[in-house]
């Protein structure tokens, strides 16, 4: 047997690597089975076939991990769809491992296809796209080099370079195709396979929005630059970063580890249409993205109305009702990957606030402490206050302390019996939710209603609008002043209050993240009505007064039939260069110079047979004693010499040539003109 | 017979070779008058250095033409005329007995110069016939196990009746493939022929027709004509004809490679002519119907001269369905 090309199992293993990666993507495979994979991948590409001795070895593994797979899918621990895409990925993993032969080929490129189906049911985004194409481009270059490679007789080289160039070419004009056919062809929604992730790198798990807030419990979201949400503010404030809070969410309960409401409120609003409010209110277009992953409603501090909810799902948007829940958190009460609303919120330098109608109960559990509240901390409030009441003031004077006293870190460092005095006295350093915590408790021990907050910092500008990474989520301190209402005090220092990133990465994501949304709008959400809106948009008739006393014409509008032309003449164009192409290569200089000869002759209406050629006609004009045969005789002969002869013709000389036949066609055409006219004069004059 | 000694010069030119050319055809025109483009074919197949097939009515001056022919070139001339009981050895030559010396010694027969007028080829039986093929194929005659070589240049003009076909035996292939050019004289004009019943009186024709030059001049103006550039396209245009004549639904068999070579070397000397050293598809097409007309095979089983002309209208058919390279 001759050895397999190289080139074509390097392609083979990276387009199964491609069809894993549209799995992969997901999220939701499990962590061995990405490891067993990229390290068979790994091997693979580096031509080791360690399945080819130990085929039954192998065979037994796999066995076994279906056996491992299928327990995990009974106890309810897997869904049998991940389950599925898994098993094909260790398929995958132990055919690229094996003896490179006709079957495994064939096997690989089928798991392949497995793999790439097995992506479509858990993930449907652009990352899964772009490894589709992958996989279908490298395949079909593999498929198509093993079949060039099999004609080869033994022991020849394959011309890969000769094979290469009008494969790729094909190759794109097939990724073209599919990509046509991907736009054109009626959407089916496919949502209901399998469980659909949020897309990208998984979700941003810790982003949303819970009915308890544990401390310690999510520090590493500082770092997730995923953008979780997209807003254009009117008026535009117009700076790059936006220092505003926005809020999800309240909690006016500690426990002592975790935050929690007890008053709370159950009911479903109905959907509340926006109307343009004053001008002093800040509008506010948000649009939550898939990465966001919950159902809560955010608006800048502080929000007073919200409303034009619009859920973004597969087949298309629909408005959605909003349900309040304790804490005054407004959530979305349909699911959905994506959500649009509108809101108004106060501007946050703003005097006049929310009115001081606080419910008894509600002011009560604002000053609550925990049961077992280290006395610690009472004492430590009272020392930084010495005696400061007013609430402001006092808010202020503990913030200086902790943020000069306290140090910011995001290292959680294990789970504590009471975290706050844990963080207070014995660490001295946490994060935001430690800052928050610990000032909204301090507050209260002094008698200062105060509560927490939940949500985001911060925004950065893009395209006119503001992004909100997961890691800009926060926690900080609402102080009830009376009077005034609720006002925003944020203990943890300035500088650890956004998204702790990398800048680069930051900006690598916001692009991925702009490219992402132009992809979900006019792809993936890209639905058959959308398909039959342009269509029928373009079609409709146009629409006449209704007071016109003509009758509405049914015919298609001019924009259709410009479109059809517009079409058919692309084609046309299209059709003509595809048939010429072959021919143009050998136009010769000397076919162009015929060319613009015959048309100068047929311009002047030369007498000339079907399907004479120049070299036919001259010697027929000599012959016939026509005059343009003396001009054309030096052409002709200077024609077929420069075309069959290999006598170029000479820079210039063409157009020197044409200008002397230009000349005796002038000199024929103006001959034939007083011809007639002597022949006609006594005609003229007889009648 | 004088021998002239002219040559074609140090460095032939197409100028060159088409003064010659045309002295030629002068001459020939003396002996076949009111022919010009025949007599023009006629030069040109000599100057392409093939065989020619004359195929007409008796008494239209086919044997003249040939006659004349041995004369400008100054070639060593012979008649064979064919008949039913002609052998091969009446053409070959034979192994002669001495009886003084007791050996056998090779005695050359009529096929043994320069250029030989086989009249009435298809009256002789086939064995006979195809005694003329290796003489024509290979230049050399074998006999007895020996091979005899023939003189050079040699061509052969064979004449055939197309109306009289009875106790006659067809061509076969092989050997109508063999001649390059089949041409038909056909009957003079009117007026030449009353020119020629008020002149031809006491001297034949053929003694106006001089030598206007040898066989080194003329071999070196087939060297010449072998030297004519043609063009890859003009070569394609060439083969794409054949390959039409092999596809075409009225024909049983279409050009040979043969065919397609010999039509290459035609069209060279057609070239000269125009004074040109290099082929185009005006000069294929110019030799078109001389060359192949005779080749193909009709599937209807047509003879004669309707068979004939159908060929060569099928053949000038192809030649304007077939795009020439421009």
């Amino acid at each position: 047997m001759k050895r397999p090309l190289r080139l074509r199992l390097v392609l083979r293993d990276l387009g199964a690597g491609a069809a894993f990666g549209a799995m992969a993507v997901s999220g939701q495979l499990p962590v061995w089975v990405l490891a067993v994979f990229l390290l068979a991948l790994v091997l693979a590409l580096c031509d080791v076939r360690l399945v080819a001795r130990h085929a039954r070895l192998s065979a037994l593994l796999l066995l076994i991990a279906a056996v491992l797979l299928g327990l995990r899918m009974t106890s309810g621990a897997m869904n049998a769809v991940v389950v599925a895409c898994a098993f094909a990925g260790l398929i995958s993993a132990q055919r690229l491992l094996s003896t490179p032969d006709n079957a495994s080929d064939g096997q690989t490129h089928l798991t392949g296809l497995l793999m790439v189906a097995g992506g479509a049911a858990l993930s449907g985004d652009m990352t899964y796209a772009l490894c589709l194409i992958a996989f279908g481009v490298l395949a079909s270059l593999s498929l198509a080099l093993g079949v060039v490679e099999a004609a080869v007789p033994d022991g020849e080289p394959v011309p890969v370079r000769a094979v290469l160039l009008p494969l790729s070419g094909g190759v794109t004009f097939a990724v073209a195709g599919a990509i046509a056919f991907f736009v054109l062809f009626p959407r089916l929604n496919w949502s209901m396979v399998g469980p659909r992730s949020s897309p990208g790198f998984g979700a941003a798990s810790s982003a949303g929005f819970s009915n308890t807030v544990r401390l310690g419990g999510a520090g590493t979201i500082k770092s997730n630059p995923r953008v979780v949400l997209r807003a254009t503010l009117t008026p535009d404030p117009g700076r790059d970063a936006l220092d505003a809070y926005w809020v999800g969410r309240t909690y006016d309960t500690f426990d002592g580890q975790e935050w929690t409401n007890v008053v709370g409120a159950q009911r479903t609003e109905r959907q509340i249409t926006l109307r343009p409010a004053s001008d002093t209110l800040l509008h506010q277009r948000v649009e939550l993205l898939p990465a966001y992953g919950g159902r809560t409603l955010v608006a800048l501090e502080s929000p007073s109305r919200l409303g034009n909810a619009v859920a973004l799902t597969q087949s298309g948007t629909r408005a959605s009702t909003v349900q309040l829940h304790g804490g005054g958190e407004v959530r979305f009460s349909i699911t959905a990957p994506a959500y649009t609303y509108e809101a108004y919120s106060l501007p946050p330098d703003a005097k006049a606030g929310a009115a001081s109608g606080l419910l008894s109960e509600e002011r009560d559990q604002l000053l609550a402490l925990p049961e077992h509240l280290d006395p610690r901390v009472a004492q430590l409030a009272a020392s930084v206050l010495n005696g400061e009441r007013e609430p402001l003031a006092a808010a202020r004077k503990l913030v200086n302390h902790l943020q000069r006293a306290y140090a910011y870190t995001l290292d959680q460092g294990g789970t504590s019996e009471d975290p706050l005095a844990d963080f207070l006295f014995v660490r001295k350093a946490g994060h935001c939710e430690h800052f928050a915590t610990a000032l909204t408790v301090l507050l209260r021990t002094q008698g200062i209603s105060a509560r927490l907050a939940t949500g985001f910092f911060g925004g950065t500008r893009m395209d006119g609008g503001y992004l909100v990474r997961a890691g800009d989520a926060h926690a900080w301190t609402h102080v009830f002043v009376p009077g005034r209402g609720f006002v925003t005090v944020d203990a943890t220092p300035p500088s650890h209050r956004t998204s702790q990133g990398f800048v680069l990465l930051e900006k690598l994501l916001a692009f991925y993240e702009a490219v992402e949304g132009r992809w979900r709008d006019s792809v993936v959400d890209y639905s058959f009505r959308d398909q039959f809106e342009l269509a029928s948009k373009l079609v409709r008739p146009p629409r006449r007064p209704a007071e016109g006393p003509s009758t509405p014409s049914r015919l298609p509008p001019a924009r259709a039939w410009v479109t059809a032309a517009v079409v058919a003449f692309l084609v046309w164009r299209v059709g003509r260069l595809v048939a010429r192409w072959p021919r143009r290569a050998v136009r010769l200089e000397a076919t162009r110079f015929l060319d613009r000869v015959d048309a100068l002759l047929a311009r002047a209406h030369v007498p000339r047979h079907e399907g004479e050629s120049l070299e036919e006609l001259t010697p027929r004009l000599a012959r016939e004693g026509h005059p343009l045969a003396l001009a054309l005789t030096p052409l002709t002969r200077r024609y077929l010499e420069a075309r069959f002869g290999g006598r170029e013709l000479r820079e210039g000389e063409a157009e020197h040539l044409l200008k002397t036949l230009g000349r005796a066609l002038e000199a024929e055409a103006a001959r034939q003109a007083v011809k007639p006219a002597e022949q006609a004069g006594p005609t003229a004059r007889a009648s | 017979m004088t021998q002239p000694a002219r040559a074609l010069g140090p460095a032939p030119s197409p100028a060159s070779a088409r003064a010659v050319m045309e002295r030629l055809a002068a001459q020939l025109g003396r002996a076949v008058q009111g022919k010009p483009v025949e007599v023009q074919r006629v030069v040109t197949c000599m100057v392409a250095g093939g065989h020619l097939l004359l195929e007409d009515m008796p008494g239209v001056g086919k044997t003249t033409l040939a006659e004349a022919l041995a004369r400008a070139c100054a070639l060593s001339f012979s008649r064979i005329q064919f008949t039913a009981d002609l052998l091969p050895a009446d053409i070959l030559g034979a192994q002669v007995f001495h009886a003084q010396t007791a050996t056998f010694s090779f005695r050359p027969g009529p096929l043994f110069r320069q250029l030989v007028l086989a009249d009435e080829l298809n009256r002789a039986p086939p064995r006979t016939q195809s005694a003329l093929l290796e003489g024509m194929a290979q230049g050399q005659v074998s006999l007895d196990g020996e091979t005899h070589p023939l003189p050079s240049p040699f061509t052969v003009v064979a004449t055939q009746n197309p109306v009289d076909f009875s106790g006659t035996y067809p061509l076969p292939d092989s050997q109508l493939d063999r001649f390059l050019v089949r041409l038909s004289l056909g009957h003079p004009a009117p007026d030449v022929e009353a020119r020629l019943l008020t002149t031809r009186g006491a001297a034949s024709p053929l003694a106006s027709v001089e030598a206007v030059t040898g066989p080194e001049e003329l071999a070196s103006l087939r060297d010449f004509a072998a030297e004519v550039k043609l063009d890859a396209s003009v070569a394609d245009y060439v083969v794409r004809l054949a390959r039409a004549t092999r596809e075409h639904g009225d024909l049983e068999r279409g050009a040979s490679t043969r065919a397609v070579l010999a039509l290459g070397s035609a069209a060279r000397a057609q070239a000269l002519w125009e004074g040109r050293d290099f082929v185009t598809p005006g000069d294929v097409r110019a030799m078109l119907v001389p060359c192949w007309a005779h080749r193909v095979l009709l599937r209807s089983a047509v003879q004669g001269v309707s068979a004939r002309d159908e060929a060569a209208h099928l053949v000038e058919e192809l030649s304007r369905k077939v795009a020439a390279p421009r």
